[in-house]
């Protein structure tokens, strides 16, 4: 009994007790919101941007973290969400088992996409990924055979929750995914910070050192798309039986324009990024619902704006300026070094010495 | 096979090559100046799917003032997205980032650019009248429409007048020496805030014309630019970022790959065919056909 | 404006991020003048000439050409002011051809009308750069590099010409030859700033020599003077 604590505290040991505790009282607040809102289009807003915000993990996990421009992750998303509904619709399988299947699904797209793209230069990767995307679409899309419905796309597929009251089905929907995004926030944040998380980065900021080290691009990044891609197919399988459908317009260039935004406003490659992105964008999407053309051009200033003028997004401006607090502070304190584990960002162009 | 798919295999892919090579050589002029990949190319077809629809359809004037228009609106435009969203970040250019971050910027102005055509002319597809209409039989059954001929030919001149100017312009020259040494162009006094938006507007251009093409070919519509977008990323990684000659290559290469799979296998599956033969090549050749790493380009 | 020297350097302060390689360093130079500026390797010889022409931003102090003060100034418009820089490892175009680098050379300062006439006395004037003419730069011997960079640097009229190290790398007959090519400039009354490692080569053409070390000039002198001082005789002249 004794030994389970500390084991969890070395996994995150930038996570204060203090820290734990905000979390928890945020998730505890994130869990009471369905019985305070009852009205079901709100629901259904905020399941739909939970799931985005599984897709939004598993992406910055691959882009930010491991920093392989990985712009294939909506077709995996999708790849998942097409085998979980698939399964659903044809078999008779639970359809727990047939998420965690789309997951296996979403994995296993993202092993086969990470093979070519080893050799590559990042931005090869970046043009490769996205072609893929873009081809697994079309397929879809042009599909005569009635696997996947083409265009139209899936059918009418059984959910998680059978026979349940929308509104009931709704809530169950929320705590399941809100449970998904817990252990997928908390499993990203571990590996970041284990010797795979260093690797990783090792090979993102410099790879012919880390190389150089014995750190094997084939191994940990076959690793990072694997996890990746298994929470992106888990996001699809959410969305498909939440939807209980499943088309081609979930893949594509709004779709991702929209993701990228998320994840930049909030701040790649940060744990915390993700979540502030995708919440903060779902505002701005739900006040301008009715204008798809003008919510999308003003996210592009967004966009721009925020690359251009805050690197790091909205967590790398935070934890500046708590720096620059908390620096003044320890000034007139001690003049200790203040910056010490404070932040989840890791500053541009860093380099990772500390390659295991 | 027969003798008539064999000419028609040859018609396609000059048709098609023509074309993706106008839209991917301005991609691969602006990557080897400016080391990005500017993902608002596709945009700037759209643009110029747009504008011929607007001259050809709504005022019914000349095809000639459409490509010209296209052209220098496109020019502007170009240049513009240069000033906004690459300027304010060629200071981080030696960054590890800097590559991304662009590929966000621009992404970002392709984003706004859509979406302000969707906001303000609809979803809608538009008829774009041909530039041309009519067309040859060139040989039994294989027929060549004008507007693909004209199409191919204009693409073919201004591919040509591109290399002129790069190897025989003093501007021309300068760009390429901006490509293969930053610091000892600006010792021969190239003034290179203005050579990078002069740069991205020339290649942006490029595509605007190719969009008056497209849009007879296809329709004008705000998603137009991004089969094109694809189609010319697919060209730059098979020729290799950065090699003008390698671009041109590819871009033919691609073009007979897809023409010769629309026939065996049908078109739907033409492009998942291309996408594996190009798998197959960056497996072998990490830097496309004529890439390198990182060295001098253009 | 008669009175002031072709280039002064007051104050000079220069670097890279954090750490300053250039510190209070002075130079004048008049016109006509060959200064030689000797210095071991890592102690600013190229950051000097980087931040003279602007491709660098010095962190204070001045740069006057002509007594006009160029420091912020970017590297193309310091070129337009009549600065030539011949950088370090010859800075030429590698997949374009000599012809084009030489053309190159005539971008600038108002020299593109003339660049044919000019042409033609480079290559009337070095016979192995004519013979290369359509060649690509890349495909040359360290040599022709050389005088391919300082035929650059002569398609136009310069009021001061930076050289960074002429002699790097080069074999000893090649470095005759560029030196040979250097001695003819100075007699055609060019204002010269060139650094070297050590005063092998130099003593035919050095007006003036200035020792650099860490990143300031430490002696200054006509080559007679320094040429007969014990300590810089025994670091700079080596075993000439």
């Amino acid at each position: 009994m004794s030994e389970r604590p500390s084991k969890f505290a070395t996994a995150f040991p930038d996570m204060t007790a203090g820290r734990w505790a905000i979390s928890g009282v945020l998730i505890v607040i994130a869990a009471l919101v369905p019985v305070v809102v009852s009205n079901e289009y709100a629901m259904t807003v905020l399941v739909t941007t939970l799931i985005l915000l599984v897709l939004n993990i598993s992406w910055n996990f691959v882009l930010g973290i491991a920093g392989v421009w990985n712009f294939g992750q909506l077709a995996i998303y999708a790849l998942g969400g097409y085998g979980a509904g698939i399964l659903m619709l044809h078999t008779s399988l639970s359809p727990w088992l047939a998420l965690l299947a789309g997951g296996v699904v979403g994995a296993v797209a993202a092993i086969l996409l990470a093979f070519p793209t080893l050799r590559l230069y990042g931005i090869y990767t970046s043009l490769l990924t996205f072609a893929f995307a873009e081809v697994i679409q079309y397929v879809i899309l042009n599909d005569g055979s009635g696997l996947t419905g083409g265009s139209f796309g899936l059918p009418i597929v059984r959910g998680l929750f059978g026979t349940a009251s929308i509104a009931s089905a709704n809530r169950s929907y929320y705590w399941t995914v809100l449970a998904v995004v817990v252990l997928a926030t908390l499993a990203v944040a571990a590996v970041s910070r284990s010797s795979l998380g260093i690797a990783l980065r090792g090979l993102r900021d410099a790879p012919a050192y880390a190389a150089a080290r014995g750190v094997s691009p084939l191994k940990f990044r076959l690793i990072a798309f694997a996890l990746s891609g298994f929470l992106a197919g888990i996001a699809g399988a959410l969305y498909v039986s939440f939807n209980q459908s499943i088309d081609p317009g979930v893949m594509g260039l709004t779709p991702m324009s929209i993701d990228v935004t998320m994840l930049v406003i909030g701040g790649m490659g940060t744990i915390t990024g993700p979540i502030i992105g995708t919440a903060l964008l779902a505002i701005v999407q739900t006040a301008l619902v009715s204008h798809p053309g003008a919510e999308l051009t003003i996210l592009g200033v967004f966009l721009l704006v925020v690359v251009v003028f805050v690197p790091g997004g909205i967590v790398g401006l935070v934890s500046r300026y708590r720096k620059r607090i908390s620096t003044w502070v320890a000034e007139d304190d001690s003049g200790g070094d203040p910056a010490e584990n404070d932040d989840d960002v890791q500053p541009e162009g860093s380099t990772e010495q500390s390659v295991a | 096979m027969s003798l008539s798919d064999i000419v028609g295999i040859l018609v396609t892919t000059v048709i098609l090559g023509s074309i993706y090579g106008l839209v991917a050589i301005g991609m691969t002029l602006i990557y080897g100046t400016l080391r990005i990949l500017d993902m608002s190319q596709g945009s700037m077809v759209m643009v110029g799917s747009f504008i011929g629809w607007g001259i050809l359809v709504v005022a019914g004037w000349n095809p000639i003032i459409a490509i010209v228009l296209a052209f220098v609106a496109t020019f502007g435009l170009g240049t513009l997205t240069q000033l906004v969203s690459v300027q304010p970040l060629m200071k981080r250019m030696n960054s590890i980032d800097f590559e991304m971050v662009t590929f966000i910027t621009t992404f970002a102005v392709a984003m706004i650019l859509s979406n302000v055509a969707l906001e303000v002319l609809g979803p809608q597809q538009r008829n774009v009248t041909p530039v041309i209409s009519g067309g040859i039989n060139v040989y039994h059954g294989v027929n060549l429409p004008y507007q693909s001929l004209t199409m191919a030919i204009v693409s073919v001149v201004m591919m040509a007048g591109l290399g002129i100017f790069l190897a025989r312009t003093r501007w021309g020259m300068a760009i390429r020496a901006v490509a293969q040494d930053l610091d000892a162009a600006r010792l021969m006094g190239v003034p290179v805030s203005k050579l990078y938006p002069l740069t991205m507007g020339l290649a942006s251009a490029l595509a605007g014309v190719a969009g008056v093409f497209l849009g007879g070919l296809y329709f004008a519509y705000p998603s137009a630019g991004d089969l094109p977008l694809l189609e010319a990323l697919i060209v730059v990684i098979f020729g290799g970022l950065g090699s003008l000659p390698g671009t041109v290559y590819a871009a033919y290469a691609i073009g007979l790959i897809q023409a010769i799979a629309e026939v065996i296998v049908g078109e739907t599956w033409s492009l998942p065919i291309l996408y594996g033969v190009i798998l197959l090549v960056l497996i072998f050749r990490p830097y496309g056909l004529l890439g390198k790493p990182s060295e001098a380009r253009l | 404006m008669s009175d002031s020297p072709r280039l002064r350097v007051a104050g000079l302060r220069a670097g890279y991020g954090d750490s300053t390689v250039i510190r209070d360093l002075n130079l004048d130079v008049g016109a006509g003048e060959v200064a030689v500026v000797v210095g071991p390797n890592g102690h600013g010889k190229t950051t000097l000439l980087r931040a003279i022409s602007g491709l660098l931003k010095p962190t204070g102090g001045q740069v006057e050409l002509d007594g006009t003060d160029v420091v912020g100034q970017s590297a193309e418009r310091i070129s337009g002011l009549g600065l030539v820089h011949v950088p370090q490892g010859d800075g030429l175009f590698p997949e374009m051809t000599v012809e084009e680098n030489l053309l190159m050379g005539a971008f600038g300062g108002g020299a593109w009308r003339s660049r044919r006439t000019e042409l033609a006395k480079i290559y009337d004037r070095f016979p192995v750069v004519a013979a290369r003419a359509h060649q690509r730069a890349r495909t040359l011997s360290g040599g022709e590099r050389r005088l391919v960079g300082l035929g650059r640097a002569l398609m136009r009229t310069s009021q001061i010409m930076l050289i960074d190290e002429p002699s790097l790398g080069l074999a000893p007959v090649a470095i005759d030859t560029v030196y040979e090519a250097i001695g003819d400039l100075k007699s055609g009354g060019a204002t010269i700033v060139l650094v070297e490692e050590n005063f092998t080569h130099v003593g035919q053409i050095a007006d003036s020599v200035h020792v650099l070390e860490t990143g300031t000039i430490v002696a200054s002198g006509s080559y007679a003077e320094l040429s007969v001082d014990p300590t810089i005789v025994q670091t700079y002249l080596g075993s000439v």
